[in-house]
This record gives C-alpha cells, sequence and structure tokens, in this order.
C-alpha cells in the first residue's frame, strides 16, 4: 500500500482505496465517520498517514522493515518496558565485546512493552514493528477515549500520557535508525522530526503530572527532571550507539594507516633496493632474475593485498603475469608485461557473460601465450613485451621479442612447438594467431586474437579498470 | 592530421629545447638534477648514466629539490615520485614549485611504483615523461635526452594506461584535433605499439610515417593527459589533491 502523489490530505483514503478496490468516496465516508467516534478515524488516519509511505519515498523506506528483522534476530528477549531500553542495549553492547554494535536495539524496547503481548509474535516477522505498535498505541489511545466516553472507568491520566511517551519513543528512535542507516536524504527534516518526538516524548511525561491533582513546588521539579531524564533515556542509546561507531570507525583507520606505513615502508626500501639490483647486475644475470622474481612478489603484496599465489587465476591479466614471473625464473629473460581493457574473467564463477566455450577459449588463449612467451624467452631472452588488449571486438594479446627472428616455413614439420601449441590451439578455439617479424624487421611478433563471444552482453564498455600498470 | 598543430604541442618543448640547451649542449653535455631519497639509487644511477650527462647534483627531500632546481637550474630533473618533506605532495610537488622560477628546466618522472595515481599525478603536474626505475642507466640516459630534446617519454605501461583511462580500448576516438578527452585515431594507433614495447623509431616504422610524427603524437597525448578533464583522470587528480 503507498500513497500516491497526487493526495487531498495526506493521501490515505486514496492509498487505501486503491490497494483495496473500495471506491475513494466510500473510503472517506467511513473515516470521518470513525473520526466522529470519538477522534477514532483522525488516529486511524494519522498512523496510516505516517506509517505507509509515498509512492516515491518507497524505495527509501525499504530498508528499514529489513533492518528490524535483523534487529528482532539479534536481540535478546526483550525487556518489559520502554525504560529498560538503554540498559538492554547496554549489556548486547557489553556482551558483544563493545566493539560490535548492535544495529538493531532501536526500535526494540518500543517493541516490547507491557500492553500488547502481540509484540514478540510481530517482531520475529519482518514487519515494521515500530510502526505497527506505534498504531497499535494510537488505537488503544482511540479505544480509551471511546471507552470512557461509553462510561467505562479508565483511567485516562494515567493511560494517555503513557501512550503518548510511547508514541514519542518509537517514533524518535525510528528517525534514529533512518539516520544510522543512511535513509535520510535531508538532515534538516530529520532532525525536526526527532525534535518532534522528543517534544511528544517530554509532553507525555510532563502529562502525567500535569493531570495530577494537586500540583506543588515538588512537582514541577519532579517534573522537569523527569523531562530531562526521559528524553536522555531516550536519545541515549543513539548516543552510544553513534559514539561506538566513531571509535570503530577510528580503529579501522588505525589499522589502515598502519598497513599503509608498512607498504611505504617496503616500497621506499626494498622495492628500490631490488630494482637497483636489477639496474646494475643486467638483464641477463642471474641476480637481476631473482631480484626481479622478488620484486613482483612484494608488488603483488603490496598492491593488490594478495599473498602468496595460491588461489587460482582470476583474469586473463593476473594469469599472464603469473606465466610471466614463472618463466622468468627459469630463463634470463624480462617480461614486460601491459594489460589495457577491464579485466576478462576467467575460471570465475560462471557469470551469464562467460559462457563455458569462451572460458575454454581463453585458457587455450592463456596456454598459446605461454607456449610463445617460453619461445621467445629460450630463443630470444633479453627484454620482452606482452601486450594484452580486452576490447569490444575480442581479446588480443602480442608477445614480441628482439631476438634472431624466425620464419615458420624455416622451421621442420616434425617441430610441433609454434604450429601446434600455438597456431593449432588458436584455431581451434576458434581464434587467429600469427608469427611475424618484429618491429623494424628484427625479433618476432606473434600476435593471438580471441574474438568477442557473438553474444556479447551490453558489454564492459565504460568499465576501465584502473589501470594495469601493474 | 599527421601534423595537426606544431604550433601548439611541439611548441612549448621545441623552445624550450631550442635556446638553452644547445649551450649547455656544447659545453659539458646535458645537465641533469637527480631527485631521490635513497643515496643507494641516487648513487647508483650517476654512476650509470653515460658519459653525455653531467650530473649537476643530488636531492634527497621536496624541499632540497626545490632549492637545488632554482639554484642549478638543471636541463633536466630525474625526479622520483614519492619523496620525503614538502608539504606531503612528493614529486609533483616539486614540480609545481620549481616549475616557474626555473622555466627551461624539464622533469623526468622516475618510479618503483607503477600506480595510475602516481604516475598520473606527476605528469599532470607537468612531468614530460615517466619510466620506471627498474630501466637500465643507457634507457634512463636516453630518456633524459629525448625528454631535453622536447619529447615526450611515455613506457610502455604508461601508454597502456593511456589506452585505458582514454577509452581507446573501448572504440572512443577523437573527432577533432582539440578535443582534450579522447585520444585520436593515430594517437590511439602509436599508444599501443609504444605499449607493445615499440620505440618510437620502430613505432614509425611500422605505421610508416616520419619518426618526428610519432614524436609529435606523444607530445598530443601527453598534452591530453596533462590538460583533459575525463573523469578517470580526475578522480586521480582529485584524490591527490592537484585540482
Amino acid at each position: 500500500m503507498t500513497r500516491p502523489r497526487l493526495r487531498l490530505v495526506g493521501g490515505v483514503c486514496a492509498g487505501f482505496a486503491e490497494h483495496t478496490g473500495v471506491s475513494l468516496g466510500r473510503v472517506r465516508l467511513v473515516t470521518v465517520l470513525l473520526s466522529l467516534c470519538g477522534g477514532f478515524g483522525a488516529l486511524l488516519y494519522a498512523w496510516l498517514w505516517v506509517t505507509v509511505p509515498s509512492i516515491d519515498s518507497r524505495a527509501a523506506a525499504d530498508p528499514l522493515p529489513k533492518s528490524s528483522l535483523a534487529r528482532s534476530r539479534v536481540a535478546p528477549s526483550p525487556s518489559a518496558h520502554e525504560a529498560r531500553g538503554p540498559t538492554a542495549i547496554a549489556r548486547t553492547v557489553d556482551d558483544s565485546g563493545a566493539v560490535r554494535i548492535d544495529h538493531g536495539n532501536i526500535g526494540r524496547p518500543s517493541t516490547a512493552d507491557g500492553p500488547f503481548p502481540s509484540a514478540d509474535a510481530a517482531s520475529t516477522r519482518a514487519a515494521p514493528v515500530t510502526e505497527i505498535l506505534l498504531g497499535l498505541a494510537l488505537l488503544a489511545a482511540g479505544g480509551a477515549l471511546v471507552a470512557s466516553r461509553l462510561g467505562a472507568d479508565i483511567p485516562l491520566a494515567v493511560v494517555v500520557p503513557t501512550i503518548v511517551v510511547l508514541a514519542g519513543t518509537a517514533l524518535a528512535w525510528r528517525q534514529f535508525a533512518d539516520i544510522r542507516s543512511g535513509a535520510a536524504q535531508q538532515s534538516s527534516a530529520l532532525l525536526v522530526r526527532i525534535l518532534g518526538a522528543l517534544v511528544l516524548v517530554a509532553v507525555g511525561i510532563l502529562l502525567f503530572f500535569v493531570t495530577g491533582t494537586n500540583p506543588n513546588a515538588w512537582t514541577v521539579i519532579l517534573a522537569a527532571a523527569s523531562v530531562l531524564l526521559g528524553v536522555a533515556v531516550v536519545t541515549a542509546p543513539w548516543l552510544l550507539r553513534l559514539w561506538s561507531d566513531l571509535a570503530d570507525e577510528r580503529a579501522a583507520r588505525a589499522r589502515e594507516a598502519e598497513r599503509a606505513d608498512i607498504a611505504a615502508h617496503l616500497h621506499d626500501s626494498v622495492l628500490q633496493t631490488l630494482a637497483l639490483i636489477q639496474q646494475k647486475a643486467g638483464p641477463h644475470s642471474d641476480a637481476a632474475r631473482l631480484a626481479r622474481a622478488q620484486e613482483r612478489e612484494l608488488r603483488e603484496w603490496l598492491f593488490t593485498g594478495t599473498r602468496g599465489g595460491g588461489e587460482p587465476a582470476t583474469d586473463l591479466a593476473t594469469a599472464l603475469r603469473r606465466i610471466a614471473s614463472e618463466i622468468e625464473e627459469d630463463f634470463a629473460v624480462r617480461f614486460e608485461v601491459v594489460t589495457v581493457g577491464s579485466g576478462v574473467g576467467m575460471r570465475s564463477a560462471p557469470g551469464p557473460e562467460s559462457t563455458p566455450s569462451s572460458v575454454d577459449a581463453q585458457e587455450s588463449l592463456v596456454a598459446a601465450a605461454r607456449e610463445a612467451m617460453l619461445n621467445a624467452a629460450r630463443h630470444a631472452g633479453g627484454a620482452v613485451s606482452v601486450y594484452l588488449e580486452t576490447g569490444t571486438r575480442g581479446i588480443e594479446l602480442s608477445v614480441t621479442d628482439r631476438g634472431p627472428g624466425f620464419r615458420l616455413d624455416q622451421i621442420s614439420e616434425d617441430r610441433l612447438g609454434v604450429r601446434e601449441s600455438i597456431l593449432g590451439r588458436m584455431r581451434r578455439a576458434g581464434g587467429t594467431a600469427a608469427v611475424r617479424p618484429g618491429p623494424n624487421g628484427g625479433g618476432t611478433e606473434i600476435l593471438l586474437t580471441l574474438p568477442a563471444p557473438p553474444q556479447t552482453k551490453p558489454a564492459p564498455d565504460e568499465r576501465h579498470t584502473e589501470t594495469s600498470v601493474q | 592530421m599527421t601534423t595537426p598543430e606544431p604550433s601548439e604541442q611541439g611548441g612549448r618543448p621545441r623552445r624550450d629545447a631550442g635556446t638553452p640547451a644547445a649551450p649547455a649542449a656544447a659545453s659539458a653535455g646535458l645537465r641533469v638534477l637527480i631527485v631521490d631519497d635513497h643515496s643507494i639509487f641516487r648513487s647508483g644511477l650517476r654512476a650509470e648514466l653515460d658519459a653525455g650527462i653531467s650530473v649537476l647534483g643530488e636531492a634527497a627531500t621536496v624541499d632540497s629539490a626545490i632549492a637545488k632546481v632554482i639554484e642549478l637550474q638543471p636541463r633536466v630533473v630525474l625526479l622520483d615520485v614519492h619523496l620525503p618533506g614538502g608539504r606531503g605532495g612528493g614529486g609533483a610537488e616539486v614540480i609545481r614549485e620549481a616549475a616557474q622560477r626555473a622555466p627551461h628546466t624539464l622533469f623526468l618522472a622516475l618510479s618503483v611504483s607503477d600506480a595510475a595515481d602516481d604516475v598520473v599525478s606527476v605528469i599532470r603536474a607537468g612531468a614530460r615523461g615517466y619510466i620506471t626505475k627498474s630501466a637500465s642507466g643507457a634507457e634512463v640516459s636516453d630518456a633524459a635526452r629525448r625528454v631535453a630534446g622536447g619529447d615526450a617519454v611515455f613506457s610502455p605501461r604508461l601508454a597502456g594506461f593511456v589506452l585505458d583511462a582514454f577509452g581507446a580500448v573501448a572504440g572512443e576516438t577523437a573527432e577533432t584535433t582539440e578535443e582534450l578527452d579522447r585520444l585520436s585515431v593515430r594517437e590511439t594507433e602509436v599508444m599501443r605499439l609504444i605499449a607493445r614495447g615499440y620505440s618510437y623509431k620502430e613505432v614509425a616504422g611500422a605505421l610508416f610515417i616520419a619518426a618526428k610524427t610519432v614524436e609529435t603524437h606523444v607530445s598530443a597525448v601527453l598534452r591530453k593527459l596533462q590538460l583533459s578533464s575525463r573523469h578517470e583522470l580526475t578522480a586521480w587528480a582529485l584524490a591527490r589533491k592537484l585540482l
């Protein structure tokens, strides 16, 4: 049920009529009639006005029921009265080690006041508990009014203020929940609403004393103290959580800073030294190779946060880098791996866009690239460039070396390295492979291409990954 | 298309290259200042640079680097991206502070990091090129000379990054030469080949254009990298408080 944008007062009648299919005029008539019965209709109207979301704000209001589900699971069995709310919250905070904050105790105490035994049952569902209780409170108030009008002996002097206080508390907590969950858009409006709710609480408390029989100075002082205490009690859980949120954030930031410090130190000292060793030793020496392998490992840890190379490669770029470092350990070669374009998932969870066949094709591509890189390492050595481009048209991978170079027709038929594991493999995977002389006729360039699968989805056109400048 | 606006792109560096470099080169080779906070690296680099380059001095912090640049007026500053001191801005801060008071000095960024935001920060601050620290002494010397000659120096990785950041892979191309936020077709081709490890000469050979034209394209790309407001670039720049 939602309230339409086009509304007379609050849009409640229109929303109700639309929801139930009853004609709008009839709904309005019934509302007016009910309002005449001791204001019951007006109260109901007010309740629905507060609780029923209007059409455009529905999305924003959505998270609330969910969080109330969470809170009903987390919270301990409800304490009996809302005045005990803060202690209940403090307890959960303590239980959980003062760090993890119980998200949900906000609406909790208000769900648990004595007059409504249905609170428990309601709170176990994903229902908007606060709203329901608010409604029940208003219903009870209306009912009490009607009953007293009919002559029943109801201690209105106690019931009405209680209900007002409960309603104010519930409203205030609901607003706090909004603030915290980030659902609040206009903070000034929210502030006004919170203040309103707090005023309601204060008025309710004052009502206890105003309706008292013989007021004196002590009543006034007591009333003032009670109001202050009541407001404090209502706001305490929120402040408490605000504070521990802050502490949490501080701790997280401290951890992050510490990590950054270590990274910066390693970066400055160790990486520099490794770079220097490579520079001094020249690309063909063992020292340079070792230094480079170490540098890669450290870099991986520093910049990607992954340790070791245990987990499977999740994208082509990572797979290529891993192959490069493996080959570098065995040969006097230095791979410069440059990858461009959004990383393509490989062997990752098969999403809608990565069909099994395309994953197979990519594995073939990686295998062929590995063969090409091995070839370059064996026959050329030195600096070898590996360039991977993942575009909308497909995947393009080139391995360029500055070695002596070779021509396909000069290799004897029985040598299967290039012919089978590169050319054949790419052909079977639906791609192409070409061997040609490198830049200016020196060295070799092996070019592997894999067309994009035909059923490509909207495609990652606009997704530019943060560059793989490794 | 191939020689679009030499007056604008190539003009500034070429003017810089023409006037003061000539006497300097005549007297004592290329005058260079090394800025790095690691003495091992500084001395290592100093020993590795070839004979045509004379090292005027060294600096280890942002403040001393700014002072040295202004005092010595070197032709090229080999500048580490990460530097202590100053206001914490590292190499980019040196460039911003010193560039005005050393109008003929050009900056070549050196880094071990390769992290995109580091690279972008120094390039946008005004560095004329960027190479990694694992480059050999000969490569650094060559890069310094090219920067002194008015060219931009792009490492394969920087070229790859440029292709990514400007959306060239996704097929975005600039319609006019004035457009700053996208690369032209030719520039994309040049960047692609540089990312593949081609030298400028090899790029020229592969595309059948003059080496000078390649340099023009690279300078144009550098200019776009410095001036473009593409969100990928500005995001990093904002994070680094460059804007």
